[in-house]
Protein backbone atom coordinates (compact mmCIF):
# COMPACT_ATOMS: atom_id res chain seq x y z
CA UNK A 1 0.00 0.00 0.00
CA UNK A 2 1.16 3.35 -0.92
CA UNK A 3 1.77 5.29 2.25
CA UNK A 4 2.86 8.42 1.31
CA UNK A 5 2.39 10.54 -1.75
CA UNK A 6 2.90 13.73 -3.43
CA UNK A 7 -0.99 15.79 -2.99
CA UNK A 8 -1.78 15.89 -6.27
CA UNK A 9 -2.00 12.16 -6.76
CA UNK A 10 -4.02 11.24 -3.55
CA UNK A 11 -7.40 10.23 -3.84
CA UNK A 12 -8.09 7.03 -1.17
CA UNK A 13 -10.19 8.62 1.73
CA UNK A 14 -9.83 5.33 3.77
CA UNK A 15 -6.05 6.04 3.41
CA UNK A 16 -5.33 9.66 3.05
CA UNK A 17 -8.49 10.99 4.60
CA UNK A 18 -10.91 13.51 3.50
CA UNK A 19 -9.21 16.76 3.66
CA UNK A 20 -5.98 15.36 1.90
CA UNK A 21 -7.99 13.96 -1.10
CA UNK A 22 -9.71 17.05 -1.25
CA UNK A 23 -6.87 18.90 -1.38
CA UNK A 24 -5.51 16.37 -4.12
CA UNK A 25 -8.45 16.99 -6.02
CA UNK A 26 -7.87 20.86 -6.09
CA UNK A 27 -4.90 20.39 -7.43
CA UNK A 28 -5.84 17.72 -10.17
CA UNK A 29 -8.76 20.51 -11.21
CA UNK A 30 -6.56 23.50 -11.16
CA UNK A 31 -7.33 25.04 -8.09
CA UNK A 32 -3.82 27.49 -6.59
CA UNK A 33 -3.26 24.90 -3.56
CA UNK A 34 0.31 24.94 -1.85
CA UNK A 35 2.24 21.85 -2.72
CA UNK A 36 2.58 19.02 -0.28
CA UNK A 37 2.08 15.38 0.40
CA UNK A 38 -0.02 13.15 2.38
CA UNK A 39 1.06 10.66 4.80
CA UNK A 40 -1.14 7.65 5.56
CA UNK A 41 -2.24 6.47 9.22
CA UNK A 42 -0.03 3.58 9.91
CA UNK A 43 3.43 5.97 8.36
CA UNK A 44 2.15 8.41 10.78
CA UNK A 45 1.82 6.23 13.41
CA UNK A 46 4.95 4.31 12.32
CA UNK A 47 6.61 7.96 12.97
CA UNK A 48 5.02 8.36 16.00
CA UNK A 49 6.33 5.22 17.40
CA UNK A 50 9.67 6.54 16.33
CA UNK A 51 10.23 4.06 13.69
CA UNK A 52 13.49 5.10 11.85
CA UNK A 53 13.28 3.74 8.47
CA UNK A 54 9.95 5.75 8.67
CA UNK A 55 11.65 8.84 10.14
CA UNK A 56 13.99 8.79 7.12
CA UNK A 57 11.67 7.91 4.72
CA UNK A 58 9.04 11.25 5.73
CA UNK A 59 11.59 13.32 5.64
CA UNK A 60 14.19 12.04 2.48
CA UNK A 61 11.08 12.56 0.64
CA UNK A 62 9.33 16.02 2.42
CA UNK A 63 12.82 17.51 2.25
CA UNK A 64 12.67 19.01 -1.24
CA UNK A 65 9.64 21.50 0.12
CA UNK A 66 11.76 23.29 1.93
CA UNK A 67 10.60 25.01 4.95
CA UNK A 68 8.61 25.74 7.07
CA UNK A 69 5.64 23.46 6.57
CA UNK A 70 2.43 23.66 7.79
CA UNK A 71 1.41 20.27 9.24
CA UNK A 72 -2.21 19.43 8.89
CA UNK A 73 -4.64 16.03 10.22
CA UNK A 74 -6.99 14.39 7.97
CA UNK A 75 -8.66 12.17 9.79
CA UNK A 76 -9.68 8.67 8.47
CA UNK A 77 -12.44 6.84 9.53
CA UNK A 78 -15.85 4.89 8.54
CA UNK A 79 -17.76 7.91 6.93
CA UNK A 80 -14.36 9.07 5.77
CA UNK A 81 -15.46 12.57 7.02
CA UNK A 82 -13.10 14.78 8.69
CA UNK A 83 -15.45 17.62 9.47
CA UNK A 84 -16.46 16.34 12.84
CA UNK A 85 -13.39 16.57 14.10
CA UNK A 86 -12.57 19.98 13.59
CA UNK A 87 -11.31 21.58 17.17
CA UNK A 88 -9.95 17.37 18.74
CA UNK A 89 -7.18 16.88 15.77
CA UNK A 90 -4.37 19.27 15.74
CA UNK A 91 -2.41 21.31 12.78
CA UNK A 92 1.12 22.74 13.54
CA UNK A 93 1.84 25.55 11.49
CA UNK A 94 5.51 26.53 11.01
CA UNK A 95 7.17 23.20 11.76
CA UNK A 96 10.73 24.65 10.43
CA UNK A 97 11.95 21.64 8.37
CA UNK A 98 11.11 18.03 7.28
CA UNK A 99 14.00 17.06 9.58
CA UNK A 100 11.43 18.45 12.90
CA UNK A 101 8.81 16.14 11.48
CA UNK A 102 8.76 13.68 13.92
CA UNK A 103 7.77 15.53 16.90
CA UNK A 104 5.23 17.38 14.82
CA UNK A 105 3.81 13.93 13.80
CA UNK A 106 3.95 12.55 17.32
CA UNK A 107 1.57 15.34 18.86
CA UNK A 108 -0.58 15.09 15.81
CA UNK A 109 -0.85 11.12 16.52
CA UNK A 110 -1.57 11.71 20.35
CA UNK A 111 -4.84 15.09 19.75
CA UNK A 112 -6.43 11.95 17.67
CA UNK A 113 -5.72 10.03 21.32
CA UNK A 114 -6.02 12.29 23.45
CA UNK A 115 -8.95 11.71 26.48
CA UNK A 116 -10.80 14.41 24.86
CA UNK A 117 -11.08 13.25 21.41
CA UNK A 118 -11.67 9.68 22.58
CA UNK A 119 -14.44 11.23 24.96
CA UNK A 120 -15.38 13.23 21.85
CA UNK A 121 -15.54 9.82 19.45
CA UNK A 122 -17.85 7.99 21.91
CA UNK A 123 -20.03 10.69 21.83
CA UNK A 124 -20.28 10.52 18.60
CA UNK A 125 -21.21 7.07 18.19
CA UNK A 126 -17.19 6.31 17.01
CA UNK A 127 -16.16 3.32 19.52
CA UNK A 128 -13.40 2.51 17.01
CA UNK A 129 -9.07 3.26 17.14
CA UNK A 130 -9.07 6.51 16.03
CA UNK A 131 -6.65 6.77 12.83
CA UNK A 132 -5.44 10.01 11.47
CA UNK A 133 -3.43 10.79 8.60
CA UNK A 134 -1.32 13.88 7.70
CA UNK A 135 -0.87 16.43 5.38
CA UNK A 136 2.34 18.36 5.05
CA UNK A 137 2.55 21.56 2.88
CA UNK A 138 4.23 24.41 2.44
CA UNK A 139 3.59 27.29 4.82
CA UNK A 140 2.59 30.97 3.26
CA UNK A 141 3.50 33.57 4.77
CA UNK A 142 0.06 35.65 3.98
CA UNK A 143 -0.63 39.25 3.61
CA UNK A 144 -3.94 38.31 4.73
CA UNK A 145 -6.34 35.31 4.86
CA UNK A 146 -9.44 34.24 5.96
CA UNK A 147 -12.60 32.45 5.23
CA UNK A 148 -15.18 32.62 2.42
CA UNK A 149 -18.74 30.83 2.16
CA UNK A 150 -19.84 30.76 -1.77
CA UNK A 151 -23.50 30.86 -0.10
CA UNK A 152 -24.85 32.87 3.24
CA UNK A 153 -24.85 30.10 5.92
CA UNK A 154 -27.30 32.13 7.62
CA UNK A 155 -29.86 32.73 5.50
CA UNK A 156 -29.24 30.57 2.45
CA UNK A 157 -29.12 33.70 0.32
CA UNK A 158 -26.97 32.87 -3.22
CA UNK A 159 -24.02 35.03 -2.03
CA UNK A 160 -20.59 35.05 -1.01
CA UNK A 161 -19.66 35.42 2.52
CA UNK A 162 -16.09 36.56 2.96
CA UNK A 163 -14.27 37.62 6.55
CA UNK A 164 -10.26 38.42 6.32
CA UNK A 165 -7.36 39.66 8.89
CA UNK A 166 -3.80 40.27 8.12
CA UNK A 167 -1.87 37.53 8.78
CA UNK A 168 -2.00 33.89 8.85
CA UNK A 169 -5.64 32.80 8.90
CA UNK A 170 -5.91 31.19 12.05
CA UNK A 171 -6.32 34.98 13.68
CA UNK A 172 -9.80 34.44 11.76
CA UNK A 173 -10.77 31.05 12.87
CA UNK A 174 -9.68 31.57 16.39
CA UNK A 175 -11.92 34.48 16.78
CA UNK A 176 -9.01 37.17 17.80
CA UNK A 177 -9.95 39.10 15.98
CA UNK A 178 -13.20 41.02 14.44
CA UNK A 179 -12.40 40.39 10.92
CA UNK A 180 -13.19 42.41 7.41
CA UNK A 181 -16.49 41.11 6.28
CA UNK A 182 -17.92 41.56 2.29
CA UNK A 183 -20.35 40.48 0.79
CA UNK A 184 -20.20 39.63 -3.00
CA UNK A 185 -22.88 38.62 -5.63
CA UNK A 186 -22.56 35.94 -7.81
CA UNK A 187 -22.08 38.73 -10.56
CA UNK A 188 -18.93 39.65 -8.69
CA UNK A 189 -20.58 43.01 -7.28
CA UNK A 190 -19.66 44.20 -4.07
CA UNK A 191 -22.74 44.60 -2.22
CA UNK A 192 -20.95 44.92 1.39
CA UNK A 193 -17.58 45.59 2.83
CA UNK A 194 -16.85 46.36 6.46
CA UNK A 195 -13.95 47.05 7.91
CA UNK A 196 -13.16 44.84 10.90
CA UNK A 197 -10.89 45.31 14.26
CA UNK A 198 -7.87 43.34 13.30
CA UNK A 199 -5.63 44.70 16.54
CA UNK A 200 -3.43 41.51 16.17
CA UNK A 201 -2.27 38.94 14.07
CA UNK A 202 -0.49 35.54 13.48
CA UNK A 203 2.95 34.86 11.66
CA UNK A 204 5.72 32.12 11.83
CA UNK A 205 8.73 32.63 13.97
CA UNK A 206 12.05 31.80 12.59
CA UNK A 207 12.52 28.92 14.84
CA UNK A 208 9.19 27.29 14.33
CA UNK A 209 5.74 27.65 15.67
CA UNK A 210 3.72 31.21 15.58
CA UNK A 211 3.35 34.31 17.24
CA UNK A 212 0.69 36.77 17.80
CA UNK A 213 1.68 40.02 17.46
CA UNK A 214 0.36 43.16 17.55
CA UNK A 215 -0.82 44.75 14.38
CA UNK A 216 0.04 48.57 12.77
CA UNK A 217 -2.06 51.15 14.41
CA UNK A 218 -2.86 52.42 10.53
CA UNK A 219 -3.75 48.74 9.46
CA UNK A 220 -6.36 48.13 12.69
CA UNK A 221 -9.25 49.50 10.42
CA UNK A 222 -7.95 49.53 6.97
CA UNK A 223 -9.30 46.52 4.63
CA UNK A 224 -7.63 43.76 3.57
CA UNK A 225 -9.53 43.25 0.32
CA UNK A 226 -9.59 45.60 -2.62
CA UNK A 227 -11.51 45.04 -5.66
CA UNK A 228 -9.30 42.89 -7.91
CA UNK A 229 -8.89 40.34 -4.53
CA UNK A 230 -12.56 40.08 -4.14
CA UNK A 231 -12.82 39.72 -7.97
CA UNK A 232 -10.29 36.62 -7.34
CA UNK A 233 -12.18 35.28 -4.35
CA UNK A 234 -15.39 35.30 -6.25
CA UNK A 235 -13.88 33.24 -8.76
CA UNK A 236 -12.38 30.98 -6.45
CA UNK A 237 -15.98 30.20 -5.16
CA UNK A 238 -17.35 29.75 -8.51
CA UNK A 239 -14.13 27.12 -9.06
CA UNK A 240 -14.45 25.45 -6.15
CA UNK A 241 -18.42 24.95 -6.41
CA UNK A 242 -17.41 23.52 -9.81
CA UNK A 243 -14.96 21.05 -8.90
CA UNK A 244 -17.00 20.38 -5.54
CA UNK A 245 -20.09 21.30 -5.62
CA UNK A 246 -22.40 23.82 -4.05
CA UNK A 247 -22.55 25.43 -0.31
CA UNK A 248 -18.68 25.52 0.03
CA UNK A 249 -16.81 26.63 3.20
CA UNK A 250 -13.65 27.64 2.08
CA UNK A 251 -10.14 28.80 3.69
CA UNK A 252 -7.80 31.40 1.72
CA UNK A 253 -4.76 33.31 1.69
CA UNK A 254 -3.23 35.86 -0.20
CA UNK A 255 0.85 35.23 -0.15
CA UNK A 256 3.07 37.03 -2.28
CA UNK A 257 0.37 38.61 -4.55
CA UNK A 258 -1.42 35.18 -5.18
CA UNK A 259 -4.59 33.61 -3.98
CA UNK A 260 -4.41 30.18 -2.72
CA UNK A 261 -6.45 28.04 -1.46
CA UNK A 262 -5.79 26.41 2.01
CA UNK A 263 -9.09 24.03 2.70
CA UNK A 264 -12.55 23.54 0.96
CA UNK A 265 -15.29 21.99 3.13
CA UNK A 266 -19.08 21.48 2.53
CA UNK A 267 -21.11 23.99 4.67
CA UNK A 268 -22.59 21.57 7.32
CA UNK A 269 -25.88 23.40 7.54
CA UNK A 270 -26.99 26.66 5.40
CA UNK A 271 -29.76 28.02 6.50
CA UNK A 272 -33.11 30.13 5.36
CA UNK A 273 -35.04 28.49 2.51
CA UNK B 1 15.33 2.66 20.50
CA UNK B 2 11.12 3.37 20.25
CA UNK B 3 9.29 3.18 23.29
CA UNK B 4 9.32 3.48 26.74
CA UNK B 5 12.24 2.14 29.24
CA UNK B 6 11.17 -1.35 30.54
CA UNK B 7 13.31 -0.58 33.55
CA UNK B 8 11.29 2.22 34.35
CA UNK B 9 7.74 0.13 33.91
CA UNK B 10 8.98 -2.50 35.92
CA UNK B 11 8.19 -0.33 39.19
CA UNK B 12 4.68 -0.05 37.77
CA UNK B 13 2.34 -2.72 40.05
CA UNK B 14 0.55 -3.35 37.32
CA UNK B 15 3.10 -4.64 35.19
CA UNK B 16 5.33 -6.05 37.89
CA UNK B 17 5.00 -9.87 37.50
CA UNK B 18 5.84 -9.65 33.60
CA UNK B 19 8.93 -11.23 32.32
CA UNK B 20 11.56 -9.34 30.83
CA UNK B 21 10.15 -10.62 27.10
CA UNK B 22 6.63 -9.44 28.13
CA UNK B 23 7.62 -6.20 29.90
CA UNK B 24 9.87 -5.46 26.30
CA UNK B 25 6.47 -5.66 24.59
CA UNK B 26 4.31 -3.64 26.32
CA UNK B 27 7.40 -1.13 26.61
CA UNK B 28 7.64 -0.82 22.70
CA UNK B 29 3.80 -0.02 22.41
CA UNK B 30 4.78 3.19 24.47
CA UNK B 31 5.16 6.95 22.52
CA UNK B 32 6.98 9.86 23.37
CA UNK B 33 4.03 12.55 24.76
CA UNK B 34 5.35 16.28 25.73
CA UNK B 35 3.60 18.88 27.79
CA UNK B 36 5.02 22.06 28.45
CA UNK B 37 4.39 23.87 31.59
CA UNK B 38 0.96 25.02 32.49
CA UNK B 39 -0.50 22.48 30.28
CA UNK B 40 -3.22 20.22 31.47
CA UNK B 41 -2.31 16.11 31.45
CA UNK B 42 -5.82 15.21 32.13
CA UNK B 43 -8.99 16.24 33.49
CA UNK B 44 -10.55 15.07 36.68
CA UNK B 45 -13.95 13.60 35.29
CA UNK B 46 -13.12 13.01 31.59
CA UNK B 47 -13.02 9.64 30.23
CA UNK B 48 -9.47 8.23 30.30
CA UNK B 49 -7.87 6.52 27.68
CA UNK B 50 -4.15 6.07 28.52
CA UNK B 51 -1.42 5.23 30.89
CA UNK B 52 1.58 7.57 31.11
CA UNK B 53 4.74 7.15 32.79
CA UNK B 54 6.95 10.19 33.28
CA UNK B 55 10.10 10.95 31.98
CA UNK B 56 11.58 13.94 33.17
CA UNK B 57 9.70 17.10 34.76
CA UNK B 58 7.33 17.60 37.23
CA UNK B 59 3.14 18.05 37.55
CA UNK B 60 1.06 18.40 40.42
CA UNK B 61 -2.01 16.53 41.22
CA UNK B 62 -5.60 18.45 42.51
CA UNK B 63 -8.74 16.84 43.25
CA UNK B 64 -12.02 19.14 43.03
CA UNK B 65 -9.51 22.13 42.93
CA UNK B 66 -7.05 20.84 45.64
CA UNK B 67 -3.53 19.97 45.07
CA UNK B 68 -2.86 16.36 46.69
CA UNK B 69 0.17 15.32 45.67
CA UNK B 70 3.30 16.26 42.97
CA UNK B 71 4.69 13.68 40.55
CA UNK B 72 8.42 13.57 38.79
CA UNK B 73 10.35 11.58 36.64
CA UNK B 74 8.92 7.95 37.50
CA UNK B 75 5.94 8.60 38.48
CA UNK B 76 2.48 7.47 36.66
CA UNK B 77 -0.96 7.66 36.33
CA UNK B 78 -4.11 6.14 34.62
CA UNK B 79 -3.11 2.56 34.36
CA UNK B 80 -6.43 1.34 35.55
CA UNK B 81 -8.15 3.64 32.81
CA UNK B 82 -6.06 1.48 30.15
CA UNK B 83 -8.71 -1.39 30.98
CA UNK B 84 -12.10 0.29 31.62
CA UNK B 85 -11.71 3.60 29.89
CA UNK B 86 -13.51 5.22 32.97
CA UNK B 87 -13.33 8.93 33.63
CA UNK B 88 -9.96 10.29 35.44
CA UNK B 89 -10.24 10.55 39.57
CA UNK B 90 -7.94 13.52 39.16
CA UNK B 91 -6.88 16.93 37.11
CA UNK B 92 -3.01 16.19 36.74
CA UNK B 93 -0.98 19.41 35.21
CA UNK B 94 2.21 19.62 34.31
CA UNK B 95 4.44 22.49 36.71
CA UNK B 96 7.58 22.27 34.28
CA UNK B 97 7.41 20.98 30.45
CA UNK B 98 7.09 17.37 30.77
CA UNK B 99 8.14 14.85 28.76
CA UNK B 100 5.97 11.27 29.01
CA UNK B 101 5.65 8.11 27.72
CA UNK B 102 2.06 7.22 26.97
CA UNK B 103 0.13 3.85 26.20
CA UNK B 104 -3.71 4.02 25.00
CA UNK B 105 -5.93 1.40 25.31
CA UNK B 106 -5.73 1.16 21.64
CA UNK B 107 -2.61 -0.55 21.45
CA UNK B 108 -2.58 -2.59 24.65
CA UNK B 109 -6.05 -4.38 24.95
CA UNK B 110 -4.33 -6.33 21.32
CA UNK B 111 -1.48 -7.20 23.09
CA UNK B 112 -3.50 -8.52 26.09
CA UNK B 113 -6.50 -10.53 24.18
CA UNK B 114 -3.36 -11.83 22.09
CA UNK B 115 -1.40 -13.20 25.37
CA UNK B 116 -2.93 -14.85 27.80
CA UNK B 117 -0.15 -15.13 30.07
CA UNK B 118 0.36 -11.22 29.65
CA UNK B 119 -3.95 -10.89 30.43
CA UNK B 120 -3.36 -13.61 32.95
CA UNK B 121 -0.81 -11.28 35.41
CA UNK B 122 -2.52 -8.10 34.84
CA UNK B 123 -6.01 -9.98 36.16
CA UNK B 124 -3.57 -10.86 39.04
CA UNK B 125 -2.35 -7.54 39.48
CA UNK B 126 -5.74 -6.35 39.27
CA UNK B 127 -6.74 -8.51 42.08
CA UNK B 128 -4.38 -7.58 44.22
CA UNK B 129 -4.97 -3.82 44.23
CA UNK B 130 -8.76 -4.84 45.16
CA UNK B 131 -7.25 -7.01 48.40
CA UNK B 132 -5.13 -4.55 49.41
CA UNK B 133 -7.78 -1.83 48.91
CA UNK B 134 -10.58 -3.74 50.77
CA UNK B 135 -7.70 -4.32 53.70
CA UNK B 136 -7.06 -0.20 53.90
Amino acid sequence: MTELLPLAEVSDTSVFGAKAVGLGQALRDGLPVPPGFALSGPLVEAVAVDDEAAVDRVATAVRPLGGPLAVRSSAVDEDGADASFAGQHLTLLNVPSADELGKALREIWWSANSDSAISYRKRIGLFTRPTVAVVVQVLLDPECAGVMFTRNPINGVDERMIEASWGLGEAVVAGLVIPDSYCVARDGQVQERRPGLKRVAIRGLPGGGTVEYEVAPDLVEQLCLDDSRLEALNELARRCEEVYGPDRDIEWAVADDTLYLLQCRAVTKVGGA
Amino acid sequence: MAGAPAEALRRVPLFADLDDDELTQVALLFKERNFTAGETVVKEGVEGAAFFLIESGEAKVTIRGTERASLGAGDHFGEIALIDEGVRSATIAAITDLVCYGLTLWEFRPLVIANGEIGWKLVQSVAKKLRTAELS
